[in-house]
């Protein structure tokens, strides 16, 4: 079998020694690197991703396929990035200052790494500037703004204000989910859009990018 | 813990009777029970509860509240909705209690270094068990209350009464003692934590319709499976 499908075989096991110790093979074996990425990696991800969208599995298998493909990144990544190979977008993402609910955020970010997403993970307890600064620092496309309480979801109506009175809105995006939040919140706040868990994020990212 | 909660006190609950049902473990993670679990999820359950049971630090506290007292607490900074169950409740109460719970501050930061060290899964599991035994320990003290009449846990941030409440609910039970405190947006540090007021009374008196304004937004409905408990 193909050292790619390999991986991908691994990864769809959750066994990241094995995709470490393949991906590290592959490397050496001087296949280009974002073949490693589409064809070993991603692809394991995307077959992860199909059974968990068919409930052949459940999250926790989705997470340790996730684990796996990170372990394989480790290596893959500073070469894509030496290499000026482009990942699909980039996504600062956090939970909104206040608030300190971050598993569902942690989540979503995961997922999204799994799908090929570069993320910038600003932890909980966010504030506007902060989301800003950084995805101006980092050139980052999108947003992605987490809130699980009321009393804290108006921090994300001031990140997208503050976008708009930046002139920014074509350069950044902004994603919103948690339990706190819906479609029409996002339609009120102006934010490019709802997102009710990690496949949805990464269906709307893959459809706009 | 102890038989019957009638004191203002700190309550010690086990490290054992805190270990929630895996079935509700694996329910709030979409696990289906069918046709079987694989073996790698329950691995990771067993792992997951091998170091919740290290790690967990449960404590509660209970203080006697009049209804006049009750009162004002939950009228809070006064942002409740006009109109909520918990308003026609306390008023035919036997008896009033505020409640604080909290399950220890090494719970989360452990499952915040599993997720920094990429253990996702086994972070995720062993959230979702600190969580159900959160919700476990409000079930707990609800039982144990006064065996003579029903009891039920009503918290802040849920049926209209507006998260800010805890303010005032704070004021008066002083969690701090267990280790609880507030941030400016209400939240409750450690993150594991819930709050309330332990309504006592004949089971009638927790019987309402569900249609208050806030009915129509909700995604939790626990209050229809709880009033059936302590109801029927
Ligand atoms: C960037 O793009 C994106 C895209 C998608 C994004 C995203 C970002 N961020 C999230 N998503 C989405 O994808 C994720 C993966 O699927 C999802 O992330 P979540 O974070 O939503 O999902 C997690 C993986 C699992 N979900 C959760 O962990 C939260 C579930 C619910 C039921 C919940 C739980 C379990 C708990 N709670 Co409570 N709790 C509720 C929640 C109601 C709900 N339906 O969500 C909520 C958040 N809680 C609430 C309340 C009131 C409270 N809770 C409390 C306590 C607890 C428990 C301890 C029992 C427990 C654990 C809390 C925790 N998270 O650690 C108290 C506060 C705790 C504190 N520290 O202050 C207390 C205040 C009650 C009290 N007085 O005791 C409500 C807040 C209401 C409000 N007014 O703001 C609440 C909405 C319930 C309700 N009323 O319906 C999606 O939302």
């Amino acid at each position: 079998m193909n050292i790619l499908q390999q991986i991908s075989d691994q990864i769809d096991l959750g066994d990241d020694e094995k995709v470490y110790e393949l991906t590290t093979t592959a490397i050496e074996q001087k296949i280009p690197v974002k073949q490693i990425l589409d064809e070993g990696l991603l692809q394991g991800m995307n077959i992860v991703g199909r059974k968990f969208k068919e409930h052949e599995i459940f999250l926790p298998e989705v997470l340790m396929a996730a684990k796996a493909m990170n372990a394989g990144m480790e290596l893959v990544k500073p070469l894509l990035l030496s290499g000026n190979v482009p990942m699909k977008a980039r996504v600062v993402i956090g939970t909104v200052r206040g608030d300190l609910h971050d598993i569902g955020k942690n989540l979503v970010g995961v997922m999204l790494k799994g799908a090929g997403f570069e993320i910038i993970d600003l932890g909980n307890d966010v504030t506007p500037e902060r989301f800003i600064e950084t995805a101006k620092a980092e050139g980052a496309q999108f947003i992605g703004m987490s809130a699980l309480l009321t009393t804290t979801m108006p921090v994300m109506k001031e990140v997208v204000d503050r976008i708009r009175s930046e002139n920014l809105e074509d350069k950044i995006r902004t994603l919103i989910g948690g339990a706190a939040v819906s479609k029409g919140y996002a339609e009120e706040i102006g934010a490019t859009a709802y997102c009710y868990d990690g496949s949805n994020a990464i269906d709307y990212l893959n459809s706009v990018i | 813990m102890t038989s019957e909660l009638i004191y203002n006190r700190i309550i010690n609950f086990s490290i054992n009777e805190m270990i929630p049902d895996r079935v509700v473990v694996y329910k709030s993670q979409g696990i289906k029970q069918e046709p079987k679990v694989s073996k790698k999820i329950n691995d990771l359950y067993d792992h997951a509860l091998s170091i919740f049971t290290q790690d967990v630090e449960p404590k509660g506290i209970l203080k006697e509240i009049s209804i006049p007292e009750f009162a004002e607490v939950f009228q809070g900074n006064g942002e409740n909705e006009e109109n909520t169950p918990v308003q026609h409740i306390f008023p035919l109460a036997d008896s009033l209690a505020l409640f604080a719970f909290t399950l220890g501050k090494t719970i989360s930061d452990t499952i915040s270094g599993l997720f920094s060290r990429k253990d996702f899964a086994l972070a995720y599991m062993l959230d979702s068990i600190a969580s159900a035994s959160a919700d476990k320990a409000a079930f707990m003290v609800e039982q144990k209350r006064d065996k003579s009449s029903k009891t039920l846990l009503y918290s802040p941030g849920y049926c209209g009464w507006h998260i800010s409440g805890q303010q005032q609910l704070f004021k008066k039970l002083e969690p701090g003692q267990i280790g609880i405190s507030l941030n400016d947006q209400f939240l409750m540090i450690p993150l594991k934590s819930i709050s309330g007021v332990l309504i006592t009374g004949k089971k009638e008196i927790h019987n309402f319709d569900h249609d208050f304004t806030f009915c129509a937004q909700c995604t939790t409905f626990s209050c229809i499976d709880r009033q059936e408990h302590v109801i029927n």
